[in-house]
């Protein structure tokens, strides 16, 4: 027994701020987890990018430590590695494959002019239809559009259009390729046919060869470079899966997997998604369809205005106890807002600080404390604050509510599983929610999808079934009638104030 | 206090104090044309307001500075009013002799000061990089000017202690104030953003633990504590991070040699630079860059 070695899968984690390594054993157990972060840069106002070389040594560096520190030393054999990554980032390389310039990630707004002008074009349906993509300044397909028109030396210069993924996967294995959830993310794929979708190609004005090869979740980008396995301590024949996006990992990881279950995400920003065998077809283009595997999409919206909102708040209003503590400031600014009555006694907030984009898809949104009376106090705030982010996440849900039934909630991230969070994501919807606190739900879903890969399950749904959620959080009945009073405000303000959300922005 | 002007070479009470160029405090009371254009030199300057309301330009910057006011001039900056003349009003001066912009840091500069020369240096870098010349509403900075002034001229035991303690003191506040001033002390992500965006510009730079932390306005065992949870990094480990990024971007490029990026991203020699490197990229850097320059997508 004593020169048996252990397997092991490494999940490795794209995400916006940080890269993530897992290592989970084959019954998905966490062994261990390390993390790295990189900046955002914003040379401007719009402008969201990465420094590619940065995420790509902080990845290495990350994964070297964890094998060298917690998976070597403990004789675990690793089987294979596992990528996710945030969506929508575009990387413009040479044609030697050098970067020309940093990476635009998910948050760039560059493109705000070009995503008006096509949202009101005829292509905006078609696009949609095809791509599954919501018409947004955060899809790849802006992205290009925007440097063809504004930044025209990078644009003839480039020789490829990548993901950061792509970009990070072809540095340890030499292999240009992108997954169909990253691709059905960019607004270029046809989500029905798995191809790029020659329209929305010749729009952005490129064509295919422009841009990597498209491949299921579960294919191989081939063996990592000699060099790495040396560096990292790997076997030849470890094998390395292109894996699939932070959003569709993050909603088999939470175990959703019927069609009558949703699961919210809230970290800075968030998600309610859905899960089926078809995409969810909005007449008003609100909802994003997402490819997991064939016939499985991941169907949902996004919003800009999650845990970044409240953190704002504690900035701004909360008591530190030490420099930068402002952990202590938001705990404690949350058990102030406990001692206010659900529905803050009429004071309402919009939390659109960031603009929005499900469900009412409005760059110019903005934040808004409403129905202010002589009798509010700082609790009030605090309190309408954390619910008008909920509305929020809520008002997701609802449009969600017009094509599926949903039953049940899995939330997660660093905002939702606060407990009073979810206790209030539990009374809005007035449905029972699950917890999963224990582990990284982007990390689970690529261990499962790992997993059945590797033949441990017979299909995703067997994988997906084996996630336990075991905190359960009830709705309180009268405090949901309380809320839905509110919401009804709430939702008729965000839509009626957009001539004067337009008029403020052109000012500020 | 009264009006009063110490001036080295000329003045007995600087005489055992080679570093006070000059200290004074002067009410104005009428304008004269041409008295205060913009000059430079070689001292550090700290422009103290006690009364009325002066405008001046520093670097070419317009700021208007009211009592408490502190202004805080580098050597080789240039500083005067754009009108020419001194306003109306009271105010007091300290010129230092104190090199900022040379990141070696002179004993000589050092000695009257208790300052540990790690610190100076530390000081000076903090000093040099900060863009926020005017620290608003310094009450503090008062006591010591009045405190500095009657130490020079009542001379009791132990005055020259006092009065380099005085100076220590004051550069001492100074840099505290400047480095809260830059960064909210609330908003840990964006200081930290702030501070990477100063490595960056200058990755040739030994930075040292204490430096990056006196950057943010932390002690360093509390800045190291807090990267560590942020970053997943220790200081100097995201600082090689950097310097790694950097160096790859280099080799991907014809133009820079090897030595020429390993100086430039901040490592002592290019065999530390090549150590490194292979340490953290299974590569060395030649090696680097010959695969990924000889690579050819078209």
């Amino acid at each position: 027994m004593m020169n048996t070695k252990t397997n092991c899968i490494i999940t490795i984690e794209l995400g916006t701020n940080a890269v993530r390594v897992h290592a989970f054993d084959l019954d998905g157990n966490t062994i261990a987890s390390m993390k790295g972060s990189y900046p955002t840069f914003h040379s401007q106002p719009d402008y969201s990018e990465q420094d590619p070389e940065q995420v790509f040594i902080t990845m290495l560096y990350v994964l070297k430590n964890l094998l060298t520190e917690k998976i070597h030393p403990k004789k675990y054999k690793v089987v294979c590695i596992c990528f996710s990554a945030s969506m929508h980032s575009v990387l413009a390389i040479d044609k030697k494959g050098v970067p020309l310039g940093n990476a635009i990630t998910w948050a760039d707004n560059r493109g705000k002019k070009e995503a008006q002008e096509l949202n009101r074009s005829a292509l905006a349906k078609k696009f949609y239809q095809a791509t599954g993509t919501p018409i947004h300044p955060m899809s790849p397909l802006i992205k290009i559009k925007w440097m063809k028109a504004h930044s025209k030396e990078t644009f003839i210069q480039t020789s490829k259009f990548l993901s950061i993924k792509t970009y990070i996967i072809q540095q340890l294995t030499g292999e240009y390729m992108i997954d169909y959830s990253l691709a059905s993310a960019t607004g270029l794929m046809n989500i029905h046919t798995m191809k790029w979708e020659s329209d929305a190609l010749a729009y952005a004005g490129i064509n295919s060869d422009r841009l990597p090869a498209l491949v299921p979740v579960f294919s191989s980008p081939g063996q990592l470079k000699k060099e790495y396995q040396t560096l990292l301590g790997l076997a030849y024949g470890t094998k390395i899966l292109i894996g699939s996006s932070d959003g569709c990992l993050a909603t088999i990881g939470s175990g959703v997997w019927n069609k009558d279950e949703a699961v919210i995400t809230i970290e800075d920003s968030g998600a309610v998604r859905v899960i089926g065998n078809k995409p969810l077809k909005d007449a008003k283009r609100r909802i994003f369809n997402y490819i997991l595997t064939e016939n499985c999409f991941i169907s949902g919206g996004p919003t800009n205005n999650g845990g970044v909102v409240f953190e704002w708040f504690a900035k701004q209003f909360g008591d530190f106890s030490g420099p930068f503590d402002l952990e202590f400031s938001m705990e404690s600014l949350i058990n102030e807002a406990s001692k206010a009555e659900a529905g803050s006694d009429g004071l309402l907030f919009l939390p659109y600080l960031l603009g929005e984009r499900a469900p009412i898809w409005n760059p110019n949104a903005k934040g808004m404390y409403f129905g202010l009376n002589i009798k509010h106090e700082r609790q009030h705030f605090i309190r309408s604050t954390i619910e008008g982010i909920l509305y929020e996440i809520y008002s997701i849900g609802k449009l969600l509510g017009e094509y599926r039934s949903i039953k049940n909630l899995s939330v997660h991230g660093s905002f939702a599983s606060l407990p009073f969070c979810t206790q209030l994501i539990a009374d809005i919807y007035n449905k029972p929610v699950s917890l999963r606190k224990t582990a990284d739900s982007v990390a689970s879903g690529a261990f499962l999808l790992s997993a059945t890969e590797m033949g441990i399950y017979g299909n995703l749904a067997e994988a997906v079934k084996t996630v336990v959620l075991p905190d359960q959080y009830f709705p309180k009945k009268q405090q949901h009638a309380v809320y839905m009073k509110y919401f009804k405000i709430f939702e008729r303000l965000s839509t009626k104030l957009a001539d004067e959300f337009e008029d403020i922005s052109n000012l500020q | 206090m009264n009006q009063f002007l110490l001036r080295q070479g000329s003045s007995d009470e600087l005489q055992i104090f080679s570093h006070i160029v000059e200290f004074a405090l002067k009410r104005n009371s009428s304008i004269h044309l041409n008295s205060f254009t913009a000059s430079s030199s070689d001292c550090i300057r700290f422009y103290y307001v006690l009364d009325g309301k002066f405008e001046w330009f520093i670097q070419q910057e317009h700021y208007i500075l009211y009592p408490s006011d502190l202004a805080i001039i580098l050597p080789g900056q240039t500083f005067g009013s754009e009108k020419g003349y001194l306003d109306i009003g009271t105010l007091c001066w300290l010129h230092l002799e104190f090199e900022v912009t040379s990141s070696k840091i002179k004993a000589e500069h050092n000695k009257w000061s208790s300052i540990s020369p790690a610190e100076t240096g530390t000081i000076k870098k903090i000093l040099a990089l900060n863009n926020m010349p005017v620290i608003s509403r310094f009450r503090e900075a008062g006591p010591v000017f009045q405190n500095l002034r009657s130490e020079l001229y009542s001379q009791q035991l132990g005055y020259s202690t006092r009065v380099n303690q005085l100076l220590d003191e004051l550069l001492i506040m100074v840099t505290r104030l400047l480095t809260k001033q830059n960064n909210s002390q609330r908003d840990f992500p964006q200081a930290f953003l702030k501070l990477e965006n100063t490595l960056r510009r200058n990755l040739s730079h030994q930075w040292t633990v204490e430096e990056m932390a006196a950057l943010v306005g932390l002690g360093s065992t509390a800045f190291t504590e807090k990267v560590k949870s942020f970053t997943g990094f220790s200081p100097l480990n995201y600082l090689i991070n950097i310097r790694i990024s950097e160096a790859i971007k280099l080799l991907k490029r014809h133009d820079v040699n090897v030595t020429s990026i390993a100086l430039e991203t901040g490592f002592y020699s290019s065999q530390h630079f090549s150590t490194t490197f292979k340490k953290l990229t299974g590569y060395t850097p030649s090696q680097f860059r010959k695969i990924n320059l000889s690579s050819n997508l078209l």
